[in-house]
């Protein structure tokens, strides 16, 4: 028989045990190293700038992570800017770059062999299959000129953006100025679509210098008016329809920065959110494929619960709290705290910044690119966000910072988050004009590693080498009647102890930037995943039994 | 000759008391009392000026801080009769020209207050208690860069003026400088703990700076002295609630915005804020009721329509006032959010 007091320690122990422990997740530390130094990645975002500090030159740098030549590993593109006010990208140093995963911790550049040095003022980069070929391709967003590179298969890309009809133009024949993109079946037709976010209504000519002269900030975009965001439809040989009108896109005018993408109401139809910097955020709602709602203000994610915007970048839109409910991270600058927003389940969001800790520690923070991903495996998604204000010349402020550290916020498991960055290693105090950055696994280790691209120094190859040696799955989703890449797949996931956790096929989210397709779940201290069910886009429902942790499943669409 | 000089010196010095002032000899006990008069510390400087008067009557500087002292007690008819008395006696002394000043500032009288305070200054440029005044009258008169010059040159003089260390941190809170803005009202709530302005102005700018303990003990402090009287705050308790409630102390919060309400039930920031924790209490009906109050009061308090159009519709939403809910949204929609600065 047990003795009473070894049953009541055993209790006090049981009862001492903090919630997250008792399934078995090991609550090790997240850490981050920077491998970049002897990675070959020489990269360094190159804005240019003028004395006046125009608009143009606080937004760039999107980062894509793909697998261009489907060896398994992940490859690194990156954006890059152009001579200002020529926008030509002259010499190597405002080359975008592709970088090749030697699968060793090294990359080469192959830039030049793909074709994909670009032209002008480049801003953002998405990555996908959009022509179900098996070689995933490449947008690539900017000020003055979009492009779309078709993957040919052999290490070569094909500037098609003219051929397919992309180019990022309105139909009143201007070019507006792109940021993000992402690639979406928004009908679910088994074809890839497209959607963009535009800025400003910007121009050299109509440039304004703020500030005072030798100090000059960067321009509220308030001064400017913004620009209509454009959807183009997949027609499947290879052109594309501008259907912006047509779905109820471009009628309203934000200044878009940051897009991502899920279906919030479980309607199996994708969604689409835009960060809108200093006007109202977008939630555009799928209406079946036929037309896309705008209902930011009915939902409750224009505005802070303040009734104000503020300057939304980046963002990422997944279920961080288990409940089969996409949620909304958004950064923003100094001063303003970054927006969370809680999905409710009932068409309404709550705006949770404070309540989920974020508030007061992100109220000194300026972010740019964003992620919610589970870096230390436990099962549960943390916050990632890559930092640093928009104006070179913030510290004149006194309160603000133009290189800041970049921050990871670890999720407690009970709808709040803890700042743990300052214990996430010394790469994670790096302070740097950061901008965009993508999530990615690099070596296939099973921890999500990070890319973040930084004006004027060089990009950060941020690994994860979070301790705790937690269990992991990465779903490869190949789609057949659906899009070859799986993407608005939405994935339940039952690990053996009964942990449910949920997340959907997107390379969308962040800021300007392209993240792993495939799909990431920590497992904690289950060694084995009881289900795994896959809605794809075209309604199929697939489900898996008794699935081993720690490997890449590729799941073929029945 | 050295004794020829010092011959012509020694009768200037045995007549000396009969060419000294009125307040020859109290010179340093009426330093003492201006000091804890500016230091709000009343009882201390009653006494002693009860003790000082007695020994002399004709000392025009004691009427000066008998008139303080009355402005300080909340007796306004007996302070305005002391300094006319004071002002009649010394018409050039740039202290009572000041003080009297301020006390027309607090009387809401601001022609007046600007007259002296710009008379004071021409008097003595560098007596700091007239830059003082000089420098928060011309912030109100929206000549922020030349108040703020005065009042950073007084503080230079007296760093140990709480008035002036207040007056000169809520420039920089206005810049939204906080760091510069904290730096002030903490010497301003040292100075004068029972300034529970100043400890509500400490508590918000610590926020800011990443202090949200800090805040909080800003907060409890000026609620401990925070009576009625000159140095009180109408907005702490509003702000001590918006403040708990990003801390997630819903409960506490809702205690601290009942009382804001009740204190300027006029404005209407004070009924949004608690519309907005009612609202994410859940308590949807009385979300609603604080709500339509906001919508309804004419003192904005820095709450924008934008705000109560996007309140409303999310009140209404829940509530499940679909006609209501759809008017505030298009409203929501319809009204642009507001331009704040050229740069950033």
């Amino acid at each position: 028989m047990m003795s009473r007091k070894f049953f009541t320690i055993a209790l006090v122990v049981v009862l001492a045990t903090p919630p997250k422990t008792l399934w078995g997740a090991d609550a090790g530390r997240i850490q981050f190293e920077n491998r970049q130094k002897n990675s070959g990645v020489s990269f360094v975002l190159d804005n240019s700038t003028l004395p006046d500090k125009p608009m143009i030159d606080g937004v760039p740098g999107g980062v894509a992570l793909l697998d261009y030549d489907s060896d398994g590993y992940l490859d690194i593109f990156f954006t890059n800017g152009a001579t200002l006010p020529g926008l030509t990208k002259e010499g190597d140093k405002f080359s975008n770059r592709l970088y090749h995963n030697n699968h060793d911790g090294t990359f080469t550049d192959v830039t030049a062999r793909a074709g994909l040095r670009g032209e002008g003022y480049s801003v953002g980069a998405a990555a996908a299959d959009y022509d179900n070929d098996g070689f995933t391709d490449l947008y690539v967003t900017g000020f003055d000129r979009n492009f779309l590179y078709h993957n040919n298969g052999d290490g070569t890309f094909t500037d098609v953006t003219a051929k397919a009809g992309v180019t990022g133009v309105s139909p009143t024949g201007k070019k507006l100025w792109g940021i993000s993109a992402a690639w979406l079946d928004y009908d679910n037709d088994g074809k890839l679509d497209l959607f963009v976010t535009n800025y400003l209504d910007w121009s050299f000519a109509t440039s304004r210098a703020c500030g005072s002269p030798g100090k000059r900030l960067s321009c509220s975009p308030t001064l400017y008016k913004g620009e209509p965001n454009i959807l183009y439809h997949n027609n499947g040989d290879g052109t594309f329809t501008d259907a912006s009108e047509v779905m109820g896109i471009s009628r309203h005018i934000g200044k878009g920065m940051g897009v991502a993408i899920a279906d919030y109401n479980d309607d199996g139809w994708m969604d689409i959110f835009v960060a809108n910097d200093n006007e109202r955020n977008f939630l555009f709602s799928n209406r079946g494929g036929k037309a896309f709602d705008e209902v930011g203000v009915e939902s409750f994610v224009a505005y802070t619960d303040s009734g104000l915007p503020v300057s939304s970048m980046g963002v990422d839109f997944r279920d961080w709290n288990n409940d089969g409910k996409p949620s909304l991270i958004i950064t923003a600058l100094g001063g303003e705290t970054y927006p969370v927003f809680r999905n409710e389940g009932n068409g309404f969001f709550s705006y949770d910044s404070y309540k989920a800790g974020i508030g007061f520690r992100s109220f000194k923070m300026s972010g740019w690119g964003a992620g919610i991903q589970d870096f230390d495996n436990d099962g549960y998604k943390d916050l990632f966000t890559a930092n640093s204000h928009v104006s070179e010349n913030a510290d004149l402020d006194g309160q603000q910072h133009y290189r800041q550290a970049n921050a990871v916020f670890r999720n407690m498991h009970d709808g709040t988050f803890q700042d743990v960055s300052g214990n996430a290693g010394s790469d994670m105090q790096i302070r740097a004009a950061h901008r965009g950055c993508a999530f990615g696994d690099l070596n296939n280790d099973g921890k999500i590693d990070i890319i973040v691209s930084a004006i004027g120094s060089p990009a950060e190859l941020l690994y994860n080498a979070s301790t705790g040696g937690n269990h992991w799955i990465l779903i490869k989703t190949v789609g057949v009647k659906s899009n070859r890449d799986g993407i608005g797949t939405r994935i339940k996931l039952i690990a053996e102890s009964g942990l449910v956790q949920y997340n959907h096929v997107t390379t969308a989210g962040s800021y300007a930037s392209s993240n792993d397709p495939r799909v990431h779940f920590g497992l904690g201290a289950d060694a084995a995943i009881k289900e795994i069910e896959l809605k794809w886009p075209s309604g199929t429902v697939q489900v898996l039994h008794n699935v081993k942790a720690d490997q890449i499943l590729t799941v073929t669409e029945e | 000759m050295k004794t020829a000089v010092l011959s012509l010196l020694f009768p200037v010095c045995i007549t000396w008391p009969a060419f000294a002032g009125p307040c020859s000899g109290a010179e340093a006990q009426l330093a003492k009392i201006s000091k804890a008069l500016t230091l709000n510390t009343v009882d201390t400087a009653e006494n002693s000026l009860r003790a000082l008067s007695s020994s002399y009557p004709d000392c025009p500087e004691i009427v000066l801080h008998q008139a303080r002292l009355a402005q300080a007690k909340g007796s306004a008819n007996q302070a305005a009769e002391l300094y006319y008395r004071f002002t009649d006696t010394d018409p050039n002394d740039s202290r009572g020209l000041a003080y009297f000043g301020r006390f027309f500032l607090e009387q809401g009288d601001y022609m007046r207050a600007d007259a002296l305070s710009a008379a004071a200054v021409d008097k003595n440029p560098d007596d700091p208690v007239a830059l003082a005044l000089r420098g928060q009258v011309l912030v109100m008169k929206g000549q922020s860069s030349e108040g703020q010059a005065l009042l950073e040159k007084a503080t230079k003089l007296d760093p140990d003026d709480p008035e002036a260390q207040f007056q000169l941190g809520t420039i920089y809170d206005k810049a939204k400088a906080a760091t510069k803005a904290v730096e002030h009202f903490r010497r301003a709530a040292t100075l004068n703990p029972q300034d529970a302005r100043a400890w509500d102005y400490l508590a918000l700018n610590l926020e800011p700076t990443g202090d949200p303990d800090g805040s909080d003990q800003a907060y409890q402090k000026g609620l401990r002295v925070n009576q009625a009287g000159r140095y009180h705050d109408a907005f702490l308790d509003y702000n001590y609630g918006r403040f708990l409630a990003k801390r997630n102390d819903l409960a506490a919060s809702k205690e601290h915005l009942d009382r804001g309400v009740q204190s300027v039930p006029e404005i209407r920031a004070v009924w949004y804020e608690r519309a907005r924790l009612n609202l994410r209490m859940h308590n949807y009906q009385q979300a609603r009721t604080d709500a339509e109050k906001a919508a309804a009061c004419k003192q904005q308090g820095g709450i924008l329509d934008l705000q109560i159009y996007s309140l409303l519709s999310q009140v209404y939403a829940r509530l499940g006032e679909t006609a209501l809910a759809r008017k505030y949204m298009d409203l929501t929609r319809e009204t642009p959010p507001p331009v704040r600065g050229e740069q950033r």
